[in-house]
C-alpha cells in the first residue's frame, strides 16, 4: 500500500466546516431570498467539482495548508483519498439537485442545502463522513469497483 | 421568532442529534447469538507470510480492514499489542479491499469491523467502527482471556 497521495484527514474536515457554514446560509436564505441562496448552491457545486478535478489547487486545501496546518501537530494517521473523493461526488450530486432542480422547483434548493449541511456538519464536528461510509456499501453491491 | 431562523436552528439541532446518536453507538458493538462461523480454510488469512490454520486457544480477534480505511492502522496496532499482552489470544486481519464479497457474506458495512471469536471460530461479538477502548478486553474476559 502506498501512502504518497494520502492526505491529512483534518484538511477535509476543515473544508467540511466551511461547507457547513455556506450550506447553512444557503438553507436560511432559500426560505427568504431564493436568488442569493441559489447563487450559494451554485458556488458549492463549483467547489465540489473543483475538489474532484484539481484537489491540490482547491481554496479549502490551500487555506488549510497555509493557515491551519502550520499550527497543528503532525497528523497521527493519513487517509486514503478514494472515499473522500467519493464523498465529494455525493456532495456534488446534492449540489446539482439544487442547481438543476432549483430552476424548476424552488424547494429543491432548500432540500439540497439541508442535505449538504447535514453531511458537512457531521463530517466537520463528529468525524462522520457519510459519503465515505457509503463508499464501502456501494462497492459491496457492485455499483463501483 | 422568525420562522426561517427557527427552521435553520431546527436543522442544526437535527444534525447535532444525529451526530450524538452516531457517537453513542459507534464502536460499542454487540453480542452475536447465532453461531455464524469463520472458516479459516476458506478465508486463507496470511499472517507474517504464513497461512493461519488454527484459532487462538482462548479467543481470536478478527479485524476487517480496507486499503482506504483511515482508522484501521490505529486499530491494527492496538490489537497487535493486545495479542502480545494476552495469553491464548490470536489476532488476525482480513483486508477486504479486493475481496468485497466477504463484506456481504459477513454483513460488514464499514471498516474497521472487529469480530471476537470463541475457540471454535464462532462469532460471539462484533463491533462496527473503531472499538471503544475497553470493549474488546471486557468481551475477551468473558471468553477466559486474561
Amino acid at each position: 500500500m502506498t501512502t504518497d497521495n494520502h492526505v491529512d484527514p483534518r484538511g477535509p474536515r476543515f473544508g467540511a466546516a466551511i461547507t457547513s457554514v455556506l450550506s447553512l446560509i444557503a438553507f436560511y436564505l432559500s426560505l427568504s431570498n431564493q436568488s442569493l441562496a441559489y447563487a450559494i448552491v451554485v458556488a458549492l457545486g463549483v467547489l465540489f467539482t473543483w475538489s474532484l478535478v484539481s484537489p491540490s489547487t482547491h481554496p479549502y486545501g490551500w487555506s488549510f495548508a497555509k493557515f491551519i496546518r502550520p499550527n497543528l501537530a503532525a497528523p497521527k494517521e493519513l487517509e486514503d483519498p478514494r472515499p473522500l473523493k467519493f464523498a465529494q461526488q455525493v456532495g456534488l450530486a446534492f449540489a446539482l439537485l439544487g442547481v438543476i432542480g432549483g430552476i424548476f422547483s424552488a424547494p429543491l434548493i432548500t432540500v439540497s442545502a439541508a442535505f449538504i449541511f447535514i453531511a458537512a456538519f457531521l463530517n466537520a464536528f463528529f468525524g462522520l463522513c457519510l459519503g465515505c461510509q457509503l463508499y464501502l456499501l456501494i462497492r459491496r453491491v457492485g455499483i463501483i469497483r | 421568532m422568525d420562522s426561517t431562523i427557527a427552521l435553520s436552528i431546527a436543522l442544526i439541532v437535527v444534525a447535532t442529534l444525529a451526530g450524538l446518536v452516531y457517537r453513542f453507538f459507534r464502536g460499542r458493538g454487540h453480542s452475536v447469538s447465532g453461531a455464524q462461523c469463520i472458516k479459516l480454510e476458506k478465508l486463507k488469512i496470511l499472517k507474517d507470510g504464513e497461512e493461519i490454520t488454527k484459532f487462538g486457544k482462548e479467543a481470536t480477534v478478527v479485524l476487517f480492514s480496507t486499503e482506504y480505511c483511515g482508522q484501521c492502522p490505529a486499530v491494527r496496532s492496538s490489537l497487535a499489542k493486545l495479542e502480545h499482552r494476552k495469553g491464548g489470544l490470536l489476532f488476525i486481519e482480513v483486508d477486504i479491499t479486493h475481496r468485497i464479497n466477504l463484506a456481504a457474506q459477513f454483513n460488514i458495512s464499514q471498516t474497521p469491523t472487529v469480530f471476537i471469536l470463541n475457540p471454535a471460530g464462532e462469532i460471539r461479538f462484533r463491533i462496527g467502527g473503531t472499538p471503544k477502548p475497553t470493549t474488546i478486553e471486557t468481551e475477551l474476559k468473558k471468553l477466559g482471556v486474561k
